[in-house]
């Protein structure tokens, strides 16, 4: 069975001025499906470059990523694009909901970008995960009215509306208070095992690390534990 | 794709909200620039179409023709400067007729011909003295004495321009015969005793004195010969105000209905008329205007010329009416009782204005001598011709003539008509009877002919006696002589005589105006093969700077718009930049949750088409308003140019529908495409920056 994602042998190098920095140096790494797995270690430990190149946004230097089976080092950006719409949901620590739209609309927008939904599937679709995440009620809300947790619900839905694989969640509860943070780890953790979807997230917030059912310890690009 | 562009389209709409300054900015500027772009393009049209025919239907036709050895290009109303242009000459019109006319779009030939010539004019004095003629005919004392006043007064003037003269001139003998007249004059007992028609002193003072003193200030006429019958055929604009037009084959002359109101009209009558015509046309008031205070307060300064024109029965008609409309005088003696009553008249404000105009034109103008000229008068033109000579051409005046709607258009209505034969007199061309009369000439006082080459030798070589052109001694002649001109020519001549032999140009006036370009291409054609030596223009070419009017303005127009153009799209591109800038996060987001490129291009080229549009359509609305507005209403010309460029006193724009459609859609598409650079920007952000948090 293949892995949910698969990293091979991957480095990322980043240029800086003159020199170079290394981010991540020879990780070697698999998710299976319907994992749910974070991702920790202090700031710079490579935590969001890991993230990024499992989430389409960036390709390795070396080695090779795995989606489902499929490498990325050779896509370009629209194949990255499309890749990112069809199979991978994202949940963003300052939330990302686009200002100038309502609840509903910043849920459906990852649909009306993919395309060939009736109105009616995708209002059900909307509805169906706005219930799920229990916002039916903020629908016509804009992004600025709604509270941090109510907001990060409101990605969630947006996350899951296109039914991805896999999950990308970078440190989802930063920006909020423990409680609020548990219950959307808990809202997460429920997510994951209906929809079978795996979940990957960073964080180093040990309260949410004990949810996980995998925790894979990062430092100076390196994997010290997984 | 459609759920694409209809997210697009919300999202840049929001956008546009959530920045609405920015937004107002920037369709504002387009609203501003869509505005000026249709009223400007659609007056510019107008006046064109209006100048067009200004143009065409008053002197040039369609096209014209003239000589291809012409030093100088045409120019029917007078290039850059008042010069003399050398357009050459056609010899023989009837070659460039026969060919012409069978180009089968052109509907007629009308051969022409202009130039420059000086009226002659007496002086005050001679119309001081036919005033005091009169008075004396009819025996009334007071007005005799007044009529003397003036010439007294004109004398003195005369006694210090004598003075002076004396200390210049080289022909003392001259001198000494001047001064010894004038203070036969000059005696109070020679005046004083002037009682009756005394035939002997009058006729002193007509041969004598009013010699001394120089003409008026000289009058210089444009003048157009040609076959005034056609004229008046293919000119749609040319009306007769008064007399009647020459008849085919009567040499005379039709003057221009401008040239008479503006330069052979009493003083005061001007004055009334300029004050009318701005008030009326200008809307303004007097109080308050520069121009009409100037005007106004010169005005009462004129009583003299009213006064001067009056015998005792009108000046005791005047002086009654004056009174019965509340101006009154304490003064018991007439002429000064009345010179009081005019003085008072004469000042006008914005009270009296309408009033004392109508009364001026109805009891006062009728009573005196309005115009210099009129009809059924002989003047003499003097035009220095080709070959050097001064010609004097007495020319009996017919009628006055306008062209409809350009009544006051200093362009095409300073030109006087006269006949094509007249033309050629003043140009100088010579017939058989003025070369006979020139070899006459010459045998009388003895000059060489000799030929251009030898003409430097002859005048300045050592052979050469000084020889100095005075002109005095035509003046004399004339006084000398009774005033009985000869004419030189002939008052009729043959019809045949217009139809053939010499023009300067040539108007063409087509069946079908539309096809200028392709009828001058088919016509120069027809010249090569033909090998004759013509040039052909068309109207605006050969109207010189008037006709480049438009073009002009075009470009002016184009030049502000194009300004607010680059600014606007200056300001959107800026504001995408910045924009993007302040989007970083939100853009990321959507591409990182999987939305391409094109989608981020999308919003940024849709919210700034959305932009130009609602504010390029505003202004195409607002522009639509204004024009309907100007269409109830019309825009008065300021001056005569305008007169003329509006082709009337007031211009009525029109609404042009596809400019009004077309204007928006062009702006809109244009700063869109504009924007497509700064719009990549923002498209380049990437996915990644999602994941960046400001710290």
């Amino acid at each position: 069975m293949t892995h949910a994602v698969s990293i091979e042998h991957v480095s990322k190098i980043y240029p800086l001025g003159n020199t170079e920095v290394q981010a991540l140096h020879d990780i070697h790494l698999n998710f299976d499906v319907g994992e749910f797995t974070t991702v920790a270690g202090p700031s710079g430990c490579g935590k969001s470059t890991l993230l990024n190149l499992i989430g389409c946004m960036d390709t390795p230097s070396q080695g090779e990523v795995y989606i489902e089976g499929k490498p990325i080092s050779k896509l370009g950006d629209k194949e990255l694009t499309r890749l990112r719409l069809d199979k991978l949901g994202f949940i963003f620590q300052s939330f990302n909901l686009i200002p100038v739209l309502n609840v509903f609309q910043n849920i459906e927008f990852p649909l009306l970008i993919q395309g060939g939904f009736t109105s009616k599937e995708r209002s059900d679709r909307v509805m169906e995960l706005m219930d799920e995440v229990g916002l039916r009620a903020q629908a016509k809300q804009k992004s600025n009215e709604l509270s941090g947790g109510q907001r990060q619900r409101v990605a969630i839905a947006r996350a899951l509306i296109t039914r991805p694989s896999i999950v990308l969640a970078d440190e989802p509860t930063a920006n909020l208070d423990s409680s609020t943070g548990e219950r959307i780890i808990d809202l997460m953790k429920a997510v994951n095992k209906s929809h079978k979807t795996t979940f990957i997230f960073s964080t180093h917030d040990p309260l949410v690390m004990k949810h996980a059912t995998r925790v894979i310890r990062l430092r100076d690009g390196e994997v010290l534990e997984s | 794709m459609r759920e694409s562009l209809v997210l697009i389209i919300k999202v840049a709409f929001r956008n546009l909200w959530l920045y609405r300054v920015k937004t107002l900015v920037i369709a504002g500027l387009l609203c501003m620039g869509s505005f000026i772009g249709i009223v400007g393009l659609s007056l510019l049209r107008d006046v064109e179409r209006s100048m067009q025919d200004s143009i065409i239907s008053s002197v040039a036709g369609h096209l014209q023709v003239y000589s291809s050895k012409a030093k100088d290009d045409l120019a029917l109303f007078g290039g850059a400067f008042m010069g003399r242009a050398e357009i050459g000459t056609m010899p023989d019109m009837v070659v460039f007729r026969e060919l012409i006319k069978k180009h089968p779009n052109v509907a007629d030939f009308i051969p022409m011909g202009s130039d420059m010539a000086m009226l002659g004019r007496g002086n005050e004095l001679d119309d001081v003295l036919t005033a005091l003629r009169t008075a004396l005919k009819k025996g009334e004392t007071d007005i005799i004495e007044q009529r003397k006043q003036d010439l007294t007064f004109l004398l003195q003037q005369l006694d210090r321009e004598l003075t002076e003269r004396e200390k210049l001139s080289s022909d003392k003998e001259l001198m000494v015969r001047y001064r010894t007249d004038l203070k036969t004059a000059m005696e109070p007992e020679y005046l004083a005793s002037l009682k009756i028609l005394d035939e002997e002193k009058l006729l002193f003072l007509d041969t004598r004195i009013a010699p001394i003193s120089g003409e008026k200030q000289p009058l210089y006429l444009m003048y157009l010969g040609t076959d005034i019958d056609l004229f008046e055929k293919n000119f749609s604009k040319f009306k007769m105000v008064e007399g009647e037009p020459l008849a085919p084959g009567q040499r005379g002359i039709l003057l221009s209905y401008k040239v008479r109101e503006t330069q052979l009209k009493a003083v005061v009558a001007r004055l009334f008329d300029r004050l009318k015509k701005r008030i009326d046309r200008v809307e303004t008031t007097i109080k308050g205007d520069a121009d009409n205070e100037a005007t106004a307060k010169d005005l009462p300064k004129q009583y003299q010329q009213i006064l001067a024109s009056l015998d005792r029965k009108e000046s005791e008609e005047l002086a009654a009416y004056l009174k019965s409309i509340g101006i009154e005088t304490a003064e018991k003696e007439l002429v000064a009782g009345l010179k009081e009553q005019l003085q008072k008249f004469l000042i006008v404000d914005d009270g009296n204005f309408k009033d004392r105009y109508a009364q001026f034109y109805e009891r006062i103008a009728p009573k005196m001598k309005l115009y210099e000229i009129s009809p059924g008068e002989t003047i003499v033109l003097r035009s220095y011709t080709k070959s050097g000579y001064i010609k004097s051409v007495p020319l009996k005046v017919y009628g006055v003539y306008t062209f409809e709607g350009l009544e006051d258009s200093d362009l095409a209505g300073v030109m006087n008509i006269t006949d094509l034969v007249t033309f050629r007199e003043l140009y100088g061309e010579m017939n058989e009877e003025s070369k006979k009369e020139l070899e006459a000439m010459r045998a009388k006082s003895s000059t060489v002919v000799t030929t251009a080459a030898a003409a430097e030798d002859a005048l300045f070589g050592e052979s050469a006696a000084p020889t100095l052109e005075n002109r005095e001694i035509e003046g004399q002649a004339k006084s000398n002589e009774t005033i009985q001109i000869k004419p030189v020519i002939s008052d009729v001549f043959p019809i045949s005589e217009i139809q053939n032999g010499l023009a300067l140009n040539a108007a063409i006036r087509l069946k079908d105006g539309s096809k200028i370009d392709q009828t001058r291409a088919e016509l120069n054609k027809m010249f090569k093969e033909a090998g004759l030596e013509a040039k052909l223009v068309d109207w605006q070419e050969a109207t010189g700077i008037v006709g480049q009017f438009a073009n002009i303005v075009r470009i002016v127009l184009m030049f502000a718009l194009g300004v607010i153009f680059v600014v606007a799209l200056v300001i959107i591109n800026n504001s995408i930049i910045v924009g993007t800038l302040n989007r970083t996060k939100e853009i990321g987001t959507m591409r990182a949750i999987g939305a391409q490129k094109s989608f981020v291009l999308g919003i940024f080229l849709a919210e700034t088409g959305i932009t130009s549009l609602i504010g390029s359509i505003l202004g195409a609305g607002l522009a639509t308003l204004f024009l309907l507005a100007l269409n109830h209403k019309g825009i008065p010309a300021p001056n005569d140019v305008m007169t003329f460029l509006f082709s009337g006193p007031r211009l009525y724009p029109t609404l042009q529908w596809n400019l009004v459609i077309l204007s928006p859609l062009v702006i809109s598409l244009v700063a869109t495409i504009a924007s497509i650079y700064a719009a990549r920007h923002a498209a380049h952000v990437k996915p990644a920056e999602a994941m960046q948090e400001k710290e």
